[in-house]
């Protein structure tokens, strides 16, 4: 048998709510062209309910997502850190920070970049979370290029890629 | 018929595109491409017979089983680990011989072998780059430490002996998380069987294993080698359901869809460290033997208390976490029709309780109670007791009233989880370094909803006892509604969720499963099981059915079901049978598929009556002519100044110079009057008053993108800048689901229509909802502009000392 390397993650301190209520621990990543602006726009969705409670295990026990400007920030970095889009070729696609906010129940990140012309497809990486909750989901839909194309990504998803 | 030419033109039936209604159903479309998203699902739902009917209900010969236990268990705290022995009455109300009777044994999940363990999946992979950049397999801390503990520890029940009344040992066979005791004979209809087996098993610890219960080490404590919390659940062998409608359960425990029980009896005797306080599903039977005279006399004032009192103080349990005994006590407790059993023990523990008077003649007084480590702190004492209650008061009203003595919230390391009159909650204080504790509005608003949801979990599925090991959402799509429900009675400006707009990411998505999906077969559980059907009430209560006929229905559903199993038919049924709605299009498009609602406006055209009298139409038809734009060819010669013949020759002109072709002569006039004449006086009647009160008809072209049939609702903007709403019921789609016209008559002239602009349905594409169609900004668009506006970049604090200028010193400026 051949012997392979691993990757530790760091500990995971969450508990483990099996059934618990109001954490999700799912996300949602709309990777939208935008032909108007000529971009493609990524907009991360995270349950606030989640991010309040990642943060804390992430950054400090005194991270706050509600009244901390700095963490909210701190919290998109790491959202930022855990997504990368890459072209088949496996080029990656520089992704500018355009910003972050709460919007009732959801805490946004967004990021875009220009469009490329003459993509066959697109591979994504998106990890955020999973690090810190095993049964993290995020789900990715690409659209505006084709009928709609949804990935799901859990904690030992590696990139994942769709073909347009 | 008479020639009555309206431009008005009716819907056309068109034939829909797309997959055929049910590739399963016995009834097939093999014709053409109509879908009948309206075919009743009576082809679906189990036929009805004497033991649940056709409207939802329990039927005439409704049956379930039912088992009594009695239990002796004491908790080794050193050892971690329980030793018990118990006794099972198992009644057989079914009208069947039973040969046999399974049991389950949950702890058998932690097993190195058990299926869950043997089946988990592993998808990260090492790749090995050509470019030289080898991406190694990524393992968590987590999953090692679950391993390991799983492999130095001896886990899973040890049964020891299982025996009939009379002590003879009976054959058993285990099968992975179940067990099959044989009886000496066979079990007829209506007798019961008694039967005993001592058992023991380790205790897992929570945090390593993530499972539902298991003990939680606070090394830090005062005591040497610290404390613990034990939560108990899943803790002794419990009859396995076996039920009209499946038999015997046989599905595995794999961790995710929990179980359903029987009812029955419960009388426990729990032996724990003398300084530990117990806190059970039940009432506490020998408070005398185990609290002081103190601790008995403030639960006797908390049952009259407007907020909680404390049992055992905070200052109490701190003193009390900082030395252990080896003396125990026993607690004893018993619970009637309960179909679980659970329980915690620590030496940590604080205890508060208050009365809740509920009235009526059920449960008139429910024992509200909380168990907490200091690490729960301030937060548990204002918020926990205070949850339970607020809990009650909402769900009872949505369902019945409680109908346990006790309701308690424990503190310990699991999440959120359920039983009969006891929850397990997760939420913590967190210790600051100056020493004292604090709580973030995260964990606040954590603990006020993890309480409420598991609280709610009492009512669904701990007495409306559906099966969670078949359909999750029955208890957790129905919770999650009502704890949106209470949370926002609590407060409505907490975001708590189950908005339409918060599922449409996931519905729009590509990958999903149907909600009617068995619990571990479904892809991402939150929104499958806990988000979507949540929103899916939300919607047939706010828009759909109405709050009256809902609540009345949904009500009917809980107490037709109350110390019973439902099914999802009989809460189908019931929710048609209670409101006289048909609703099994609702059910068919958000249960049993995987559409998503998005529906578009595609045109609008205006149309204008006739009114048959030449001199006004045809001189319409003249204006209507003028207006439209002159050739191009035209305006050219003209602005070149370019004369036409006829220009240059004016003396040269005919009776056709003067006379266009709308002209109006007699012979239209009397072809009129000969229409007018022909007329029957009805039609004459209905003719006039339309041409004379002169309204807008707009025909409206609507599209189902999405698939799932769903209501219209119309939102109408007049040129005076008044609107109307008009509800189009979901029917309009039934013989055409993929695309509809709809007339539309209006007194007042409409700028703008739009579809559903209050995000009502969980449209996922509100672009198409406008006609005239607006530019729906990106979201990413919309935060820029929004941005720009943003009091956070204005500095309004700068800008607030701006002094405004008088008139003449703007003039001067300028």
């Amino acid at each position: 048998m051949r012997s392979v390397r691993f990757l530790l993650l760091i500990v995971m301190l969450g508990s483990s709510a099996t059934a618990a209520a109001h954490q999700l621990k799912t996300a949602v990543t709309t990777v939208l062209f935008n032909d108007r602006t000529g971009n493609i726009e990524v907009m991360h969705r995270f349950s606030l309910h989640d991010a309040e409670h990642a943060v804390q295990v992430l950054f400090d026990k005194t991270a706050d997502m509600h009244k901390s400007a700095a963490t909210q920030q701190q919290f998109a970095d790491y959202v930022l850190e855990h997504f990368a889009i890459r072209d088949l070729s496996q080029q990656p696609l520089e992704l500018t920070t355009v910003g972050y906010q709460i919007d009732g129940a959801w805490f946004w990140v967004y990021q875009e970049t220009p469009i490329v012309a003459d993509l066959t497809g697109l591979e994504f990486r998106h990890n955020a979370l999973q690090e810190i909750w095993r049964s993290q989901q995020n789900l990715l839909n690409v659209e505006g290029h084709g009928p709609l194309q949804s990935l799901a990504f859990t904690a030992e998803s590696e990139w994942q890629s769709v073909q347009f | 018929m008479k020639k009555l030419v309206l431009l008005l033109i009716v819907s056309i039936l068109v034939l829909a595109q797309g997959s055929p209604a049910n590739a399963t159903s016995a009834i097939q479309q093999t014709k053409g491409t109509f879908e009948d998203k309206f075919r009743q699902l009576d082809e679906t739902l189990p036929t009805p017979n004497v033991y649940r009917t056709a409207g939802g209900e329990p039927g005439e010969r409704y049956w379930q089983q039912r088992a009594d236990y009695q239990i002796k268990v004491r908790l080794d705290e050193q050892k971690r680990r329980l030793d018990a022995e118990q006794t099972i009455v198992y009644h057989n109300n079914s009208p069947y011989r039973l040969k046999f009777i399974w049991v389950q044994l949950d702890q058998n999940i932690f097993k190195q072998d058990s299926m869950a363990e043997r089946t988990a999946t592993f998808s990260s992979t090492p790749n090995i780059d050509l470019d030289g950049i080898d991406r190694p397999a990524r393992i968590s801390l987590n999953q090692l430490r679950r391993q390991q503990f799983i492999s130095d520890n001896e886990l899973g029940f040890e049964i020891k002996q299982v025996t009939d009344s009379k002590g003879r040992k009976l054959d058993f066979v285990v099968v992975g998380t179940k067990m099959r005791i044989d009886l000496p004979e066979a079990l007829k209809s209506g007798d019961r069987f008694e039967f005993g087996i001592d058992f023991g098993f380790n205790i897992v610890e929570e945090d390593a294993v993530n499972a539902r219960s298991g003990y939680e080490h606070f090394p830090d404590d005062a005591r040497e080698g610290g404390n613990d919390i034990f939560l108990l659940a899943q803790w002794y062998p419990r009859v396995t359901a076996y039920t009209d409608y499946e038999a015997w359960t046989n599905k595995e425990f794999l961790g995710r869809g929990e179980f359903t029980m029987e009812f029955g009896d419960f009388e426990v005797e729990i032996t724990v460290p003398a300084d530990h306080i117990v806190s059970a599903t039940g009432v506490l039977q020998n408070p005398r033997d185990v609290l002081t005279r103190t601790q008995r006399d403030r639960l006797e004032q908390a049952r009259k208390a407007d907020r909680p009192v404390f049992v055992v103080t905070p200052e109490e349990a701190l003193e009390n976490e900082k030395e252990g005994t080896n003396k125990v006590k026993t607690w004893r407790f018993e619970a009637e029709n309960v179909r679980d059993f659970a329980w915690a023990s620590s030496r940590k523990f604080i205890w508060d309780a208050q009365g809740y008077q509920q009235g009526g003649e059920i449960q008139p007084e429910v024992m509200a109670m909380s168990f907490y480590p200091k690490e729960g702190g301030d937060l548990w004492q204002k918020y926990s007791t205070a949850s339970v209650i607020h809990t009650m008061e909402v769900y009872s009203r949505f369902s019945f009233d409680y109908p346990y003595p006790t309701s308690q919230s424990v503190n310990g390391p699991v999440g959120g989880m359920e039983y009969p009159m006891i929850t397990f909650n997760g939420p913590r204080t967190e210790l600051q370094e100056d020493g004292t504790r604090t709580y973030s509005l995260a964990e606040k608003r954590f603990l006020i909803g993890v309480v409420i949801h598991e609280i709610g979990h009492i009512y669904f599925p701990m007495i409306v006892n559906s099966d969670e090991r078949q359909w999750t959402w029955m208890d957790e799509g129905l919770n999650s509604f009502l704890d949106g429900v209470a949370g926002r009675e609590w407060d409505p400006n907490i975001p708590w969720g189950v908005e339409a707009r918060g599922i449409i990411d996931y519905m729009k998505s590509t990958n999903q499963v149907p909600i009617m999906t068995q619990s571990d077969s479904v892809l991402n559980l939150g929104p499958n099981a806990y988000t979507k059907p949540a929103v899916a009430l939300n919607i047939l209560r706010e828009v759909i059915m109405g709050r009256e006929l809902f609540d009345y229905a949904f009500r009917e559903y809980a107490q037709r079901w109350m110390f019973k199993r439902p099914t999802p038919a009989d809460f189908f049924r019931t929710m048609e049978e209670a409101s006289g709605i048909d609703l099994d299009w609702f059910w068919r498009g958000w249960f049993y598929s995987t559409d998503h609602v998005d529906i578009s406006l595609e045109r609008v055209y205006k149309l204008r009556m006739d009114t048959e009298n030449p001199d006004i139409d045809w001189q319409r038809r003249r204006e209507e002519e003028a207006n439209k734009p002159t050739s191009l060819f035209v305006q050219r010669n003209q602005a070149e100044g370019r004369k036409t013949w006829v220009e240059l020759n004016p003396d040269i002109r005919d009776f056709h110079d003067e006379n266009d072709r709308f002209t109006v002569t007699n012979k239209q006039r009397n072809a009129y009057q000969s229409f007018l004449e022909k007329l029957e006086p009805w039609e004459r009647r209905v003719f006039e008053r339309a041409v004379a009160e002169d309204k807008n008809y707009y025909v409206l072209e609507f599209e189902n993108v999405g698939g799932l049939v769903m209501p219209i609702l119309l939102h109408m903007t007049y040129a005076d800048g008044t609107s109307e709403d008009m509800y189009i019921a979901a029917e309009i789609w039934r013989r055409n689901a993929k695309q509809v016209n709809k007339l539309i008559v209006t007194d007042k002239e409409v700028v703008q229509f739009s579809v559903d602009p209050n995000w009502e349905t969980a449209d996922v594409d509100i672009s198409n909802n406008y006609y005239p169609r607006r530019i729906i900004p990106s979201r990413i668009e919309a935060f820029k502009f929004e941005r720009s506006m943003d009091h956070i970049r204005r500095d309004l604090m700068q800008d607030s000392k701006t002094e405004l200028k008088t008139k003449d010193e703007a003039q001067e400026q300028n």
